[in-house]
């Protein structure tokens, strides 16, 4: 019998060969801070150190550490804060906190070792990055990183006081903060799904019984009532037993009867005329939604279901304007076609529920980006009760779109633990999730815009197809409507559907594959006009939030000494793009504020994914009654308080900002009325003390309209469509429960690049990313998330994309290493500006940043691409082989 | 293509750190018998020998070589390759030994839904599937680069190695010439390696180990080179360049080499040897463009050596 010592306790380590170090420290010590996410030592998420070494646990057999002294971290500053540990809580150098166990494992071993040899010299950004380069962020947490890793080993942060501008910090630096794949319950067992082999098949037969007949195994079907299987990864069935392993081998003991139907995989192979239907038409209701509205009427032949032409203008106009420019050789037509790659979320939290039956009474933590309309979905589809139906959230590793509605690791979860009488968990492996879990589907964009001879903007028309694989509702090419108006537009989107996991909306879903098509065509049009492409954008796009952020941009002294064109081995390049989201808003949002037991506590059935929703509450709350944010309890994640909103179209802090502002002027003034002592005159803080002595009383408030009364030039974006636009308007805020409303949160963005001609290689000098959402609510986390949208953006334009087997569609980027997120070293100095007119319509003046913030970012970079080299890069990601293949004027792989 | 699971293999594996084998192992891809490598002390030590050669015990970690000062004066290219390789949590585990024997990282082998050549099925799927990263120089069935950064650097440096049944092996006869797509080295059944004899250093000599990827750190080398040379009143007076990520096992580039020698190291004469780089490709219709990095990562890696 071997022992490992751990955190400074003696504990015995399996016999098992198979066992790795993080299943004990995870499975049997529950020493949950430790994350596993990748499975292949690729993302450090389950970093812990041996021996005082950082290693990957998910790679380190149990016995290997036979008589090692390992630390967890929970171990790491056990005995108060690591200084490290005090630093990414100031800095915020965390989002949704699901890596940040690995990185404070990794940072803190980092900062020791230089204190000790280095004393309080400040490391440098390559030092701290190559230290580093083990560990993965989604949510891009970087430049919050660099700063913490730096300011700790300067020895800024060895004294006592921290303050944390996020106030679950402290749980995410400690590991303490519970997400749903650390929930366990007793005798809970574990869930797995069988998933089809077979890219288009019938199920003939289905025979659970083998699995059932192991003892303590349960087995359930996912199949469709249709029993076909329309991409490879389908859910098939699920098993649920008392750990993984004995789950693996029950489901291999299932019989599936595939009969094979015809296949067709992706964009080129969908649209043609003669391809196998993935859904014939009985079936179409069955097909997935990539956007985060419910989705309008359109045509739908074979596998091609589109146009949707709604936002277009004057489209046959436009058609005729181009042509004519076309056969007159015209110089000022700007032609393109542009293809963007599939971004998987790639969440370090992976799909995940535990669900629990109490009696009648069901139990769901799931990780979710809607716990009130998961609950209500799990109703709906389980025919319970909603008031006997509770969903809890209470720290999400990551979402970005991919976790909004009712997915199979819940359903499975609960048909299995109805079926075996026990709480289940399923998790999704790396696989799965970069496989089966949603993407934000490549695109095909053909561009044509025409400027006046003038210089005016005259006609534009953009053609979007959308690889949606088992899904439908892309909408790109219309996103171009609302930006840059012109004297006609011709605009059509289609999904082109296949047998491929379906996709779903993905941080401003269409948002970045518009702009990059779009943003590279007025980038051009200026070269060709001779235009400054900051001054071409003021001149051809006047909504106001945007016109300052132009100045701004223009402003800026790497734009204003950008470097003529160069023909070394290394050349810079600098480009500008635009970008604009709508402002969203939930109606029906209830937040209630309260005096309980002497503190206030707001609650709303909202989650936090990482964005900073409980801070924002925080925040809010604590201005208003002069006090400190960690003064104020915020209860969130937890589908039995009251109506909250779901984290998703940047929707959060308009939605609950206005109640909570709301509530709060009605609390005061409950407050003062039932006070029986004033405070003390002079008082510093009169709200402390009134607080502190108030009875309990609770004050709910529901999200109103905004204000009619808006800015010069601020009005609903759909105003500008006319009537199709008020239909879509009343469309989404009827079967989508979202309402758009006036002015238009937006982002220019001015990236420097610097081009290895011989490699192919692409490095991020500097982002400056302008933004427009109103006030902001939560400075730092603002910050945070709009380098975080940045650093996402930079892996879409130059490193992501999910690639398939041509065949089967088997995704064969199924792990962190093959599918490439962004890391420390990859982060460039990010310059963030927020202009904060443009909303005071909205109580508390505040809108969403989160997809915005993201949107401009990739045709920025193909810009700057295009400033430097010369050559104009039309398909992302940006890779060393396109690069080098642009240059050689060969066409890539 | 075939997609039957092929029967899972029975034949039992060594485990070092394990940081590749655990990977396949929860993946489902490994799930034969175990036989743990005993990591006593003489597997993990570095032996000078008086006429300068060096011995290394096939368990030692590759950071304990990345880190060790003596091996960076004598052998700077293999340093720099075990500093370039992998991730700071996986170098700190993973051996040398283990990194030589290490299984193919190809995305078709490491699913294990999907029969391949390494997994006893019939037929090579990324050849007719989506070889993106694989080979550039189709010199066999499997089209699947050699994943071994240490090979490629030991062989610019002539590297011995000792088995438990066979010494003085050469890293071609440890990997092989790709002809064989089944495997990944042609250890026997029962054989591990146990040790890496390196020659002495000649008098002067550089190296450069470079690897380009698409982000900064920790990605698989698309292509990776390490270039050995000595020297003398501005010319190549020996010259040694081996690649990586481009074949099924590491290559020497001698057309490069010989048009080098003796040759002034001047950025011209660098430029065009590096064209020589790519003789004997045969890229897929997916890798050409490994040929244009091969030549610029050549050129890169010479001229650093050279300066």
């Amino acid at each position: 019998m071997s022992t490992m010592t751990i955190n400074g306790r003696v504990e015995v380590l399996p016999d098992d060969p198979d066992a790795l170090l993080i299943d004990v420290v995870r499975d049997q010590l529950k020493l949950t801070g430790t994350k596993l996410v990748c499975g292949a030592g690729v993302c450090g998420a389950c970093t812990v150190l041996v021996d005082g070494a950082p290693v990957a646990s998910c790679l380190m057999p149990a016995r290997a550490a036979a008589g090692k002294s390992v630390t967890s971290v929970e171990g790491i500053g056990a005995a108060g804060l690591h200084p490290v540990q005090k630093a990414f809580m100031a800095h915020d150098a965390l989002q949704c906190g699901f890596c940040t166990p690995g990185f404070i494992v990794e940072a803190a071993a980092f900062c020791d070792a230089w204190r000790a040899s280095r004393g309080t010299a400040v490391p440098s950004r390559e030092e701290i990055g190559a230290a580093l380069s083990g560990h993965l962020c989604r949510c891009g947490a970087y430049d919050g990183i660099y700063r913490a890793v730096a300011d700790a080993c300067a020895g800024r942060f060895d004294g006592d006081n921290v303050v944390a501008p996020r106030i679950e910090a402290r749980d995410k630096v400690t590991g303490a903060a519970k997400y749903t794949v650390d929930i366990h319950h007793d005798g809970q067992l574990e869930g797995v799904i069988l998933r089809s082999r077979e890219a288009h098949a019938r199920i003939g037969a289905l025979d659970l019984a083998p699995a059932r007949a192991l003892p303590g195994v349960a087995a359930v079907s996912l199949l469709g009532d249709d029993n076909i299987v329309r991409y490879v990864g389908q859910p098939i069935a699920a098993v649920a037993a008392k750990d993984r392993r004995s789950a693996l081998a029950a489901l291999a003991a299932i019989k599936v009867d595939y009969a094979r139907l015809p296949a067709v995989i992706g964009l080129d192979a969908g649209r043609k005329a003669d391809a196998p239907v993935v859904f014939d038409k009985a079936s179409r209701k069955r097909a997935g939604n990539v956007s985060e509205g419910a989705g309008g009427p359109a045509p739908w032949k074979q596998n091609v279901r589109g146009p949707t032409t709604v936002f277009a203008h004057r489209a046959s106009k436009a058609r005729s304007l181009v042509d004519e420019a076309r056969q007159a050789n015209s110089r000022l037509l700007v032609e393109g076609t542009f293809r963007t790659g599939t971004q998987q979320h790639a969440c370090l939290e992976p799909h995940a529920a535990v669900a629990r039956f109490d009696g009648d009474r069901l139990t769901v933590h799931a990780s979710s980006q809607w716990v009130f309309h998961l609950k209500e979905q799990i109703a709906k589809r389980f025919k319970l009760d909603h008031d006997k139906i509770r969903v809890i959230a209470d720290h999400v590793g990551g979402g970005f779109g991919s976790k909004g509605g009712l997915g199979a690791e819940s359903i499975a979860a609960i048909e299995l633990a109805r079926e075996a009488k026990a709480p289940v968990r399923v998790a999704y492996d790396r696989h799965e999730e970069l496989s089966v879990a949603g993407y934000r589907p490549a695109a095909e964009l053909k561009v044509a815009l025409l400027p006046s001879e003038q210089g005016a903007l005259k006609a534009l028309s953009v053609t979007a197809h959308a690889d949606t694989g088992a899904a439908i509702s892309s909408t790109i090419a219309g996103l171009a409507r609302l930006i840059y108006p012109a004297e006609a537009k011709d605009l059509s989107d289609f999904d082109v559907i296949s047998n491929l996991p379906p996709g779903a909306p993905f941080r401003g879903p269409g948002g970045p594959p518009m702009a990059f098509a779009l943003e590279q065509a007025v980038d051009e049009a200026a070269l060709r006009l001779g235009v400054d492409p900051i001054a071409l954008r003021k001149r051809w796009d006047p909504d106001p939030n945007r016109q300052r952020l132009y100045d701004w941009a223009a402003g800026l002294e790497v734009w204003r000494k950008r470097p003529s064109a160069q023909s070394g081995r290394y050349r810079r390049g600098v480009g500008v793009a635009s970008g604009y989201w709508l402002y969203l808003w939930q109606p029906k949002v209830k937040v209630e504020v309260a005096v309980k037991g002497g503190r206030i506590v707001a609650s709303t059935a909202t989650q936090d994914i990482g964005t900073g929703t409980r801070s924002v509450i925080a925040e809010a709350v604590a201005r208003e009654f002069d006090l400190e944010p960690a003064d104020i309890e915020v209860r969130i994640g937890d589908s039995s308080l009251p109506e909250g909103p779901g984290s998703g179209g940047s929707r959060v802090t308009a939605s609950v900002l206005p109640p909570t502002l709301l509530a709060v002027r009605k609390l005061k003034a409950a407050i003062l009325e039932q006070a029986t002592r004033k405070p003390a005159p002079g008082s510093n803080a009169p709200w402390r003390e009134l607080i502190a002595r108030a009875p309990d009383i609770a004050v709910t408030e529901t999200r109103g309209e905004d204000s009619k009364n808006t800015a010069p030039g601020i009005r609903s974006p759909l105003r500008e469509v006319g009537f199709i636009g008020i239909i879509f308007g009343w469309m989404m805020r009827r079967f989508s429960n979202i309402v758009i409303g006036a002015g238009v949160p937006s982002s220019v963005q001015v990236i420097e690049v610097e081009v290895d001609t011989w490699l192919g290689h692409v490095r991020v000098l500097s982002v400056h990313t302008g933004l427009a959402v109103g006030k902001v609510a939560a400075p730092v986390l603002a910050h945070s998330q709009a380098c975080g949208a940045v650093i996402q953006g930079l892996g879409y334009a130059l490193y992501e994309a999910r690639e398939l087997d041509p065949r089967s569609g088997d995704v064969l980027t199924g792990g962190m290493e093959d599918y490439r997120i962004p890391g420390i070293a990859d982060t460039p100095a990010i310059d963030v500006h927020f202009d904060e007119a443009g909303f005071d319509h909205v109580l508390g003046n505040s809108v969403g940043i989160g997809e915005v913030a993201t949107v401009p970012t990739s045709p920025a970079v193909a810009n700057a691409i295009r400033d430097a080299i010369g050559v104009r890069l039309t398909e992302i990601p940006i890779r060393p082989d396109r690069i080098l293949a642009a240059l050689n004027g060969r066409a890539a792989a | 293509m075939s997609t039957t699971t092929t029967a899972p293999t029975t034949v039992p594996e060594f485990r070092a750190a394990g940081t590749d084998l655990s990977e396949r192992r929860r993946s489902g891809v490994s799930c034969g018998p175990i036989i743990d490598l005993d990591a006593g002390p003489d597997m993990r030590r570095i032996d000078w020998i008086t006429d300068g050669s060096v011995r290394i015990g096939a368990l030692t970690s590759i950071a304990a070589i990345a880190s060790d000062r003596r091996i960076a004066q004598a052998y700077p290219g293999i340093t720099a390759a075990a500093q370039g390789l992998a991730t700071p949590q996986i170098r700190q585990l993973a051996t040398v030994g283990g990194n030589l024997a290490q299984r193919s990282r190809c995305w078709y082998y490491r699913n294990p839904q999907i029969a391949c050549l390494k997994k006893g099925g019939s037929d090579c799927p990324a050849r007719t599937g989506n070889h993106l990263y694989h080979v550039a120089f189709d010199l066999g069935p499997c089209v699947a680069p050699h994943p071994s950064t240490m090979a490629m650097a030991l062989l610019a440096y002539d590297a011995g190695v000792t088995t438990n049944y066979r010494r003085g092996l050469s890293i071609s006869d440890l990997l092989g010439d790709g002809s064989n797509g089944g495997v990944d080295n042609l250890l026997g059944p029962g054989e591990r390696i146990e040790r890496i004899e390196l020659p002495a250093p000649l008098a002067g000599e550089r190296a450069v180990y470079k690897r380009a990827i698409s982000r900064t750190y920790a990605e698989w080398p698309l292509v990776e080179i390490c270039v050995r040379a000595v020297m003398s009143g501005g010319s190549f007076q020996q010259v040694r360049i081996c690649a990586g990520g481009i074949a099924p096992v590491p290559l020497r580039l001698t057309a490069c080499e010989a048009a080098l020698l003796g040759k002034p190291a001047d950025a011209e004469t660098i430029a065009q040897a590096a064209t020589l780089a790519t003789s004997g490709a045969k890229p897929l219709p997916m890798t050409g463009y490994k040929l244009d990095l091969l030549t610029g990562l050549v050129r890169d890696v010479v001229e650093r050596v050279a300066a």
